[in-house]
C-alpha cells in the first residue's frame, strides 16, 4: 500500500476513534463514557499497526496532522447530537492520541 | 466478658437484650459499649430474575455489606453475565447509584472490594438524577436491568421517552463499523446492541437472554460463538456482518422516521 494510502486509512481510524473519545467527554454519561473511551481506545491501537507500517519524516507528520484535524472537524460537524463543546477540546486531544501513537 | 447479638425491634426504641446466662454480669446500671460489627443486608430481584444459586446470593449479600461502609451510596445493583450465566461470566458488574457526582468514589470502592474478595469486578458510578433519565431513554440501560439485584426495592418503570439524539450516539460505533475493520467481538457488541434499539423502538421485550437467542438464529451457531469469543474472521464474513448492520441500521432510522 502506498504511504499516501497509508496516510488516509491511518487518519479516517484515527478521527473516528477521537470522535468516540471526545463524544464521550462532552457528553457525560456515566455509563457510556466508559464503553465509548474503550471503543476509542480499540480503535487508536487499530490506527497504531496502520502507523506502524511506515517510517514516517517530519513533513509526513506534519500532513497526517493537518489531514486528521480536517477530517475529525468534519466527523464531529456532522454529529450534531454531540455537545457543541466537542470544538473545544478537539486540538488538546488530537496532540494527546499522536503523542501516544508517537507521531508528535 | 462480651456477646454477640442482634438488633431487635421494639416497640418504641430498637433494642439489644442481654443473654440469660449473662444476667449477673450485665447488671442494670453497669456502662458498656455497643459497636456494628456487621450491617444486616436483604437483596431484592427484579421481577423477572429466577432465584441465584446460594453461592451468588451469599456473595452478592457479602459485597452489600462491604460496601455499606460508603455513606456516598445511595442504591446498588448488580447486573449482567453473573446473574444470568451459570459460570461463562467474566467479572461482577456493579452499579452504584450516589446523590451526586463522586470523584474518585469508583477506584475507591474497587480498591477496597479487591481487598475484601479478591475478585473481578467492574464498577459504575452514576447520579441518580442521570441514571433515572437514562433508564426512560437508553435502550441499552433498560435491557442492562432487566435482570438485576439490589439492595433496595426496585421496579424497571414503564415509563419510557424517545431521545433521538441518545439514540443517533449509540448508533456512533456500529455505523462505523460500515467503514473500519476491528475485531469481531466489537460487532458483536454493536449487532447485539442494534437489535436492543430496534425492539425498543418496537416497543418490545428487551429481555438480554432473548436478545442473545435472535442474535445466535441469525448469526448461527458457530459464527455467534466465534465473533462472541473475539476470534478472528475473514474479510467474507466481515462482509456477511456488515450486511447485517446496515439491515439493522434501515430498519431503525425508518422506526426513528415514523416516530
Amino acid at each position: 500500500m502506498s504511504k499516501n494510502k497509508n496516510i488516509q486509512e491511518l487518519t479516517t481510524i484515527l478521527a473516528i476513534a477521537l470522535r468516540h473519545k471526545i463524544g464521550s467527554i462532552v457528553n457525560q454519561n456515566e455509563i457510556y463514557a466508559q464503553k465509548y473511551a474503550k471503543d476509542a481506545e480499540i480503535l487508536i491501537k487499530q490506527a497504531q499497526k496502520v502507523s506502524r507500517r511506515e517510517n514516517w519524516n517530519n513533513y509526513d507528520k506534519e500532513n497526517i496532522k493537518r489531514i486528521l484535524k480536517k477530517k475529525l472537524q468534519y466527523e464531529l460537524e456532522k454529529r450534531e447530537f454531540l455537545d457543541n463543546k466537542k470544538f473545544n477540546i478537539i486540538e488538546g486531544e488530537m496532540n494527546k492520541v499522536l503523542k501516544l501513537i508517537e507521531l508528535d | 466478658m462480651e456477646f454477640e447479638h442482634k438488633v431487635s425491634k421494639g416497640s418504641r426504641f430498637n433494642q439489644i437484650y442481654i443473654p440469660k446466662e449473662m444476667k449477673s454480669v450485665f447488671e442494670v446500671g453497669d456502662i458498656v459499649k455497643v459497636k456494628l460489627l456487621k450491617k444486616k443486608t436483604e437483596i431484592y430481584y427484579s421481577e423477572n430474575l429466577l432465584k441465584l444459586e446460594d453461592f451468588k446470593e451469599k456473595l452478592i449479600k457479602e459485597i452489600f455489606s462491604h460496601l455499606s461502609i460508603f455513606p456516598e451510596i445511595k442504591q446498588m445493583f448488580i447486573v449482567g453475565s453473573f446473574l444470568i450465566e451459570k459460570v461463562d461470566y467474566n467479572d461482577i458488574d456493579l452499579i452504584i447509584i450516589t446523590d451526586k457526582k463522586q470523584e474518585n468514589l469508583e477506584e475507591k470502592i474497587y480498591d477496597y472490594l479487591i481487598k475484601k474478595l479478591q475478585l473481578k469486578f467492574h464498577i459504575i458510578v452514576i447520579p441518580e438524577n442521570s441514571f433515572l433519565d437514562l433508564l426512560r431513554v437508553c435502550p441499552l440501560t433498560r435491557s442492562m436491568f432487566y435482570y438485576c439485584i439490589s439492595d433496595k426495592k426496585f421496579d424497571l418503570s414503564k415509563n419510557i421517552m424517545l431521545d433521538k439524539n441518545h439514540i443517533k450516539f449509540l448508533l456512533m460505533m456500529p455505523e462505523d463499523l460500515l467503514k473500519i475493520t476491528a475485531n469481531s467481538r466489537l460487532f458483536y457488541d454493536n449487532i447485539r446492541r442494534l437489535i436492543t434499539i430496534n425492539q425498543f423502538l418496537e416497543n418490545k421485550d428487551l429481555n438480554p437472554v432473548k436478545i442473545n437467542v435472535r442474535l445466535k438464529s441469525l448469526l448461527g451457531d458457530y459464527l455467534y460463538s466465534q465473533i462472541k469469543n473475539n476470534e478472528p474472521i475473514d474479510e467474507i464474513v466481515i462482509k456477511r456482518l456488515r450486511e447485517n448492520i446496515k439491515e439493522n441500521l434501515n430498519k431503525i432510522q425508518k422506526n426513528l422516521k415514523d416516530k
